[in-house]
C-alpha cells in the first residue's frame, strides 16, 4: 500500500508541473508578442475569407455519437480483459480461464456482429 | 594614490571595464568558493538528503520537460529534411550548416507571434484545450523507461495508466474543436475524437497478448524481460500484436496516412484552425512529442526497450573472457597514475599532430599542434563515452533506447513522405472490421499457445 501511494503522487505532481510549464510559456509569449486590435472582422470565425453565416456550431452526423457509444462499451470490456490477462499465466489450470474468456469475448463479438449487420460500422 | 589614478587613466576603455572585473573576480571568487565549501555546500547536501523523494521528483519532471523540447525540434527538423530529400528537394539550408537550427528558429517565431482568440470563442476552454493535449504527452512520459532506472515513476500498473492517460487526448481535441466556435474546428475535433476513440480499442487489445506472456502490467518489468539476444524481444513472440499496435499507434498520434484530423484539403487545419501563437505552438509541440512517445512505446513493448540486440555477457562467456575493464584498476597504478595524467596528454597530442604536420606542406607547426590537441580531446571524449557505456548500464540503455526510438521516428516521417491520406470511411471501417477482430484473434492465439505449452509441461 505504501509502495502504491509512494509512486502515485507523481501523477498529480506531473499534472501540476506540466500545467505550470504550459501556462508559463504562454505567459512568456504574451509578454514578448505584439498585439494589434484590428477591426471586428478579426474576431470572426475563419471561413476562407468571407463573413460567417448560420450557426457556427453546425449540425453533425449521428455516427460520431454511435462510435463514442461503442467505444465506451468496448473500453469497459478491455479493463476486464486486462485483469484476466494478468492472472492467466498464474492459474494452475489455464483451460478454465481460457474457456471463460472465450465465452466473454463471444458475447462481445455478438454485439459487434449486430452493429456490423445494422450497418453502424460503415461511415455515412 | 596618484600613481594608481594616472596609470588607470592611461588604459583604454575596454581595460577600464576589464581591470575592475578582474580584481572583483580575484577577490569574490575565492570567497564564494570558501563559502560554498564550508557553509552553503553542506547545507544544500543536507537539505537534499532529507528530501530525496522530492528531489527525485524535481529531477524527473525537469528532465522530461527539458527532453521533450529538443526531441520535438529534432523530429520537426527530421521531417523537413527527410521529406525534402524524398521529394528531391534540399529542404531547410539557411540557419547553421544544413539548416540544423531551422526548427528552433521556427519555434522562437511561434513564441513571438500574436496569441489571438476569436470574439465568440469560449476563452477559458479555448486556453485549456492545448494544456490538456500537452499534459497527456507529459504524463505519458512519466512511465516510459529510457534506461534501467531512468523512469519518472515505475508504476506497477504502468500499462493501465498509460492507456487511461492516453485517452485524455480525446478530451483535449474535443475541447479545442468545440470552444473555437468554428465549423471547421468543430468537424475536425469530432473527427479526431471518433478516430482516436476507434483506434484506442485495437491499441489497447493488442498488448493483451503481451500481458499474457509477461504476466505483469509494469512497463519496467516488461522491458527487463526482453534482455538478451534480438530474438528475446517480444516482437518475435507477438508479431501480429506488434503490427496492430504500430498501425493503431500511427492513428493515435494523428499521423499520415491517418491524419484526418488536420486534413488541410478538407477542413483547413481541423481543430487547430482558430489557434495562433503559443497556444497553437503547444498543440503542434504535443503532436511531435506524441510521435516520439509512440515510437518509444513500440520500442519498449516489442523491440527490446533499452536492451542491446547482442547479449554482451554471453559473447564474453563464449570466449572465456572477463570484461577487460575488470583488469583495469586505477587505484593500483600509484605513481603511474600521475604519469598518465601529466604526460599522456602531451605525448598523445604530439603524436597526433605529427602526421598532420608531416603530410601537409602548407601547415604551420602551431596549426598542426592545435589540430592534434582537438583530435586528442575528441579521443578522450570518445574513450570517456565508451567507459561510461561499459560501466553504467543506464548510459548503454539510453543509447540503445534513443537509437531504436529514433529509427521508429524515421519510419513515421518516412510514411508521411510516402503514403496518401485515407478516406474517413476507410479509416473507421479498418479499425472496427479488421484491427479489432485481428487483435482478439491475437489474444486467443497467445492464450491458446500458453494453454498448450502448460499442458505439455513446457513452461
Amino acid at each position: 500500500m505504501d509502495q502504491l501511494w509512494g509512486n502515485l503522487w507523481y501523477v498529480g505532481g506531473f499534472a501540476v508541473a506540466g500545467t505550470l510549464f504550459v501556462f508559463g510559456t504562454i505567459g512568456l509569449a504574451w509578454l514578448i508578442s505584439h498585439r494589434t486590435r484590428g477591426d471586428e472582422h478579426k474576431g470572426y470565425p475563419y471561413e476562407s475569407g468571407i463573413d460567417t453565416f448560420g450557426d457556427s456550431h453546425a449540425r453533425f452526423g449521428i455516427s460520431f455519437y454511435i462510435y463514442a457509444l461503442m467505444f465506451v462499451a468496448f473500453d469497459v470490456e478491455i479493463v476486464f480483459i486486462f485483469l484476466w490477462a494478468l492472472i492467466f499465466s498464474a492459474a494452475t489450470d489455464p483451460l478454465v480461464p481460457f474457456v471463460s474468456m472465450l465465452i466473454f469475448v463471444a458475447v462481445l463479438m455478438l454485439g459487434l456482429a449486430y452493429a456490423w449487420r445494422k450497418g453502424v460500422l460503415s461511415w455515412r | 594614490m596618484t600613481a594608481i589614478t594616472r596609470s588607470l587613466g592611461n588604459v583604454s576603455t575596454v581595460g577600464k571595464v576589464v581591470i575592475p572585473l578582474l580584481v572583483l573576480i580575484l577577490v569574490v571568487g575565492p570567497l564564494v568558493t570558501v563559502l560554498l565549501a564550508t557553509v552553503i555546500g553542506p547545507w544544500v547536501v543536507g537539505v537534499a538528503n532529507s528530501n530525496l523523494g522530492i528531489l527525485r521528483f524535481v529531477v524527473a519532471i525537469t528532465g522530461i520537460l527539458l527532453f521533450s523540447i529538443p526531441a520535438a525540434f529534432i523530429i520537426i527538423y527530421m521531417e523537413l529534411k527527410v521529406i525534402a530529400y524524398m521529394n528531391l528537394r534540399v529542404g531547410p539550408n539557411r540557419v547553421l550548416p544544413a539548416g540544423a537550427a531551422h526548427s528552433v528558429i521556427a519555434g522562437l517565431k511561434v513564441l513571438t507571434k500574436e496569441d489571438f482568440s476569436p470574439t465568440s470563442a469560449d476563452k477559458t476552454v479555448f486556453t485549456w484545450a492545448p494544456v490538456m493535449v500537452f499534459l497527456t504527452a507529459v504524463m505519458t512520459f512519466m512511465v516510459i523507461p529510457f534506461g534501467p532506472g531512468l523512469v519518472g515513476a515505475p508504476l506497477n500498473i504502468g500499462l493501465l495508466y498509460l492507456f487511461a492517460v492516453g485517452g485524455m487526448t480525446v478530451v483535449g481535441l474535443l475541447l479545442a474543436g468545440w470552444s473555437s466556435f468554428n465549423k471547421y474546428s468543430l468537424l475536425g475535433g469530432l473527427r479526431s475524437a471518433a478516430q482516436v476513440v476507434s483506434y484506442e480499442i485495437p491499441l489497447t487489445l493488442s498488448v493483451v497478448g503481451l500481458i499474457l506472456l509477461a504476466g505483469t502490467l509494469s512497463i519496467d518489468s516488461i522491458a527487463r524481460q526482453q534482455a538478451g539476444w534480438v530474438w528475446d524481444w517480444f516482437v518475435f513472440r507477438q508479431p501480429l500484436g506488434a503490427l496492430i499496435f504500430f498501425i493503431a499507434g500511427v492513428a493515435e498520434a494523428n499521423r499520415t496516412p491517418f491524419d484526418l484530423t488536420e486534413a488541410d484539403s478538407e477542413i483547413v487545419a481541423g481543430f487547430a484552425t482558430e489557434y495562433s501563437g503559443m497556444r497553437f505552438g503547444f498543440l503542434f509541440f504535443a503532436e511531435y512529442v506524441n510521435v516520439f512517445i509512440m515510437s518509444a512505446l513500440i520500442v519498449t513493448m516489442f523491440f527490446g526497450a533499452w536492451n542491446a540486440p547482442v547479449d554482451i555477457n554471453a559473447v564474453l562467456g563464449f570466449f572465456h573472457l572477463a570484461p577487460f575493464w575488470v583488469y583495469l584498476q586505477p587505484g593500483e597504478l600509484g605513481l603511474g597514475l600521475l604519469l598518465v595524467i601529466a604526460v599522456a596528454p602531451l605525448l598523445v597530442t604530439l603524436a597526433l599532430s605529427a602526421p598532420v604536420y608531416l603530410l601537409r606542406d602548407s601547415m604551420p607547426a602551431w596549426k598542426a599542434l592545435v589540430v592534434g590537441f582537438i583530435l586528442f580531446n575528441l579521443l578522450v571524449i570518445g574513450a570517456l563515452g565508451l567507459a561510461a557505456y561499459i560501466d553504467w548500464d543506464w548510459v548503454a540503455g539510453l543509447v540503445w533506447f534513443m537509437l531504436k526510438a529514433f529509427i521508429f521516428v524515421f519510419v513515421f516521417v518516412w510514411m508521411r513522405g510516402t503514403f496518401p491520406r485515407v478516406r474517413i470511411d476507410q479509416l473507421m471501417g479498418f479499425a472496427w472490421k479488421w484491427l479489432l477482430p485481428a487483435a482478439l484473434l491475437n489474444l486467443f492465439i497467445t492464450a491458446f499457445a500458453i494453454v498448450i505449452l502448460k499442458s505439455a509441461g513446457i513452461h
